[in-house]
């Protein structure tokens, strides 16, 4: 049986300003006189939404700013109730929609677990019971009897996360908090995350503008769009589609500055472009096939010692490769006016998908490059998964064997496979 | 009704700890500490016996600063959380925005955490009752449910207005303003045995008397610090002919504040 049950759920907001008292009663009296009203515009913030997720199963919510993610979410926390449909949970929910929601500033840290257990829901025992259990794993042994106004923010949204995560409950609901703390409390949270869903089996609903994060946790990726379920099924495809309309929408904000550049001002990308394996103009690459890209500079003061380099990065700029030319092209000297540099690239190792661009010239003694820029130009690799690769950015030229031991036999064979040797 | 008792049990414990809360919060960093409970009462009760001393007001033969004292603490009580109460939805806007829990826990959080300084001011109570060499009869077992009646006449109030106050906050800062103009139309400063005096034997306003009389009583916290009085300095019996009206009032604006509120309560973080 589900656990969660979404039945057609729309939600309208009223757009503008809340009225005042006088004008109500003012909009009351036009109506007791029968005279029209002016509607106030409606805003739908979820619209016609109807799924069903059953127990166990971890769904990513995911969209855009204002795609009605949270809006859903507080009809599943029922801090909010829907305008038409209905949503019925089978279990007890705990919310950890923004961790800390709750902490009070005077109060102890000690207190604090009490007020925001409670809070949360949970028994007074069962607080006692996991008290130690929650201040070891905020790491604030030595601070729990001081005033939380005195932590920083980490230390504060760490005790709140260790006490949202403490809750018992059948279905969590969690709104971004797993970007909390430094870097190894986050391998934490994501580790406790991982714990409560792979081996507790709790139902999760968690929205995120992690994709990565979505992909790597879920079991089903929901992609809302104005309020409307655009996509809802396996996570890969769905981010998958979701990066694509990320990308749609970037390039069609056309106004919006996507590249990030800086220039000394000796130095200007012109023109940047992409050739296929027959040094025909293209917008998109395709897997396992040369490529070129070429960049046209125009070239403002005289340079010395230029090396030049580019990269590929994901569109949330994770870097996944750069090259440069400093072994191959050795450039004393480049005069004023336009060049054209060309990178060829042998079969493209880049898995289908969404990527950016990045490009960087040095020159002389300076210390910095004297142009960067990132986020230059997106692409879309095409072309089919071969079998061998089920996800990341990479194809890796491997091969298996089954040797049982016989090393002579795997040496042997390795050599042969090896297309560099 | 049913349903609103069985969430009172169901989030006892999220009640107290509120309540905790709020006393830790308000006099955590004060230097007096809880002291601060019985100011308001006590300077009150100074003034107001500073000016009986010109105006002449008969309180038979109770002394007149006890009497007042007996009067001021329901008084205050009522007043404190029923203002508290109507501020306690927008004041908790961060949490109601966050997590859910039926939401009259917070206008009851703030008659609890009342009650707590109601309790601290029996105590100065007490103390002035041992100086005026007075007992307590056995009428005082009365206390309890007449405290009840005052947490039910105070949530009557509390309840709607805590709910109009999320959407006209007009709510919560005339409230103050009316409360304090209804002190003087109970028995705070002068006892009730005066009014009655006037209106039912004297008949000072003729025909109109008697439904005056009614009229005045129908604000429960009339009976209510009456009933005090009475069972903590005189020895007698509520008059329960003078909390009548006011408990028919209650009896039926309670259920329609509950309701309203309820019916509120889903848009709350919609629009606080």
């Amino acid at each position: 049986m589900a656990i969660i049950e979404v039945n057609h759920v729309t939600k309208e907001y009223s757009l503008g300003q809340l009225q005042s008292l006088k004008h109500t009663i003012q909009r009351a009296a036009a109506k007791l006189r029968g005279q029209p009203l002016p509607e106030r515009p409606l805003f739908k913030a979820l619209n016609d939404v109807d799924f069903k997720v059953e127990a166990g199963e971890v769904l990513g919510i995911i969209g855009h700013n204002g795609a009605g993610k949270s809006t859903l979410l507080k009809m599943l926390a029922q801090i909010s109730v829907p305008t038409r449909g209905n949503v019925k949970i089978h279990g007890k929910v705990a919310p950890l929609i923004e961790v800390g929601a709750g902490l009070i500033g005077d109060l102890t840290g000690r207190e604090n677990v009490f007020l925001n257990g409670a809070i949360l829901g949970m028994p007074k025992a069962e607080i006692k019971k996991k008290f130690d259990e929650i201040v070891a794993f905020a790491e604030l042994e030595e601070f729990i009897d001081t005033p939380i106004k005195r932590y920083s923010s980490g230390m504060s949204v760490r005790l709140g996360f260790a006490i949202a995560t403490s809750v018992d409950a059948d279905i969590l609901i969690v709104d971004e908090v797993l970007a909390v703390g430094d870097l190894a409390f986050q391998r934490k949270c994501f580790d406790r995350m991982e714990d409560l869903i792979k081996r507790q089996n709790k139902t999760v609903l968690l929205v995120s503008h992690n994709i990565r994060q979505v992909q790597r946790l879920c079991t089903r990726v929901i992609l809302l769009d104005h309020g409307r379920i655009n996509q809802d099924g396996a996570p890969q495809a769905v981010c998958d589609s979701f990066y694509e309309q990320s990308d749609a929408k970037i390039n069609a904000n056309a106004a919006h500055a996507k590249a990030r550049t800086r220039t000394s001002g000796d130095l200007e990308l012109m023109e940047l472009g992409f050739l296929d394996q027959n040094g025909q103009k293209t917008d998109h690459l395709s897997f396992n096939q040369d490529c070129m890209i070429q960049f046209k500079i125009r070239v403002y003061q005289h340079l010395s010692d230029v090396t030049f380099g580019f990269g590929f990065h994901t569109t949330d700029f994770v870097y996944l490769t750069t090259h440069n030319s400093e072994e191959q092209l050795h450039i004393n000297y480049l005069p004023l006016g336009e060049h054209d540099v060309l990178c060829k690239i042998a079969r493209l190792a880049l898995l289908p998908g969404i990527y950016s661009l990045r490009f960087g010239v040095t020159a002389g003694q300076a210390a910095g490059a004297i142009f960067y820029g990132e986020n230059l130009k997106h692409f879309q690799v095409v072309g089919d998964l071969p079998v061998t690769v089920r996800e990341g950015f990479f194809a890796l030229d491997a091969q298996w064997l089954l040797t049982d031991g016989k090393d002579t036999y795997s040496r042997d064979i390795a050599v042969a496979g090896n297309p560099m040797s | 009704m049913i349903q609103a008792a069985k969430n009172i049990v169901a989030y006892r414990e999220l009640l107290m700890v509120l309540a905790w809360k709020n006393i830790t919060l308000r006099y955590k960093q004060a230097y007096i500490g809880i002291a601060w409970a019985v100011f308001k009462p006590v300077t009150l009760m100074l003034i107001f016996t500073l000016v009986k001393s010109f105006v002449g007001i008969d309180s038979g033969h109770i002394p007149y600063p006890i009497l007042t004292f007996a009067a001021l603490i329901p008084w205050i009580f009522f007043q404190e959380a029923t203002a508290e109460g109507v501020g306690s939805v927008v004041s908790n806007a961060n949490l109601i925005r966050k997590i859910y829990f039926p939401r009259e826990i917070f206008p009851l959080t703030s008659v609890m955490t009342k009650l707590v300084e109601l309790g601290i001011n029996f105590g100065i109570l007490a103390g002035l009752m041992v100086y005026y060499g007075m007992m307590p009869s056995i009428y005082a077992l009365w206390l309890p449910l007449i405290i009840l009646y005052t947490v039910l006449a105070s949530l009557s109030i509390a309840l709607i207005g805590a709910a109009m106050n999320v959407y006209y906050r007009d709510v919560a800062t005339a409230l103050p303003i009316l409360l304090s103009l209804l002190m003087y139309a109970s028995p705070v400063i002068y006892p009730l045995t005066l009014v009655k005096e006037k209106l039912l034997t004297n008949q000072a306003a003729g025909e109109w008397s008697n439904l005056l009389y009614t009229l005045y009583t129908l604000n429960p916290i009339a009976g209510v610090i009456d009933a005090f009085q009475r069972v903590l300095l005189y020895g007698q019996a509520p008059d329960f002919a003078a909390m009548l009206p006011g408990m028919v009032l209650i009896a039926i604006l309670l259920p329609i504040s509950y309701i309203v509120f309820k019916r509120a309560e889903s848009y709350f973080a919609d629009v606080v």
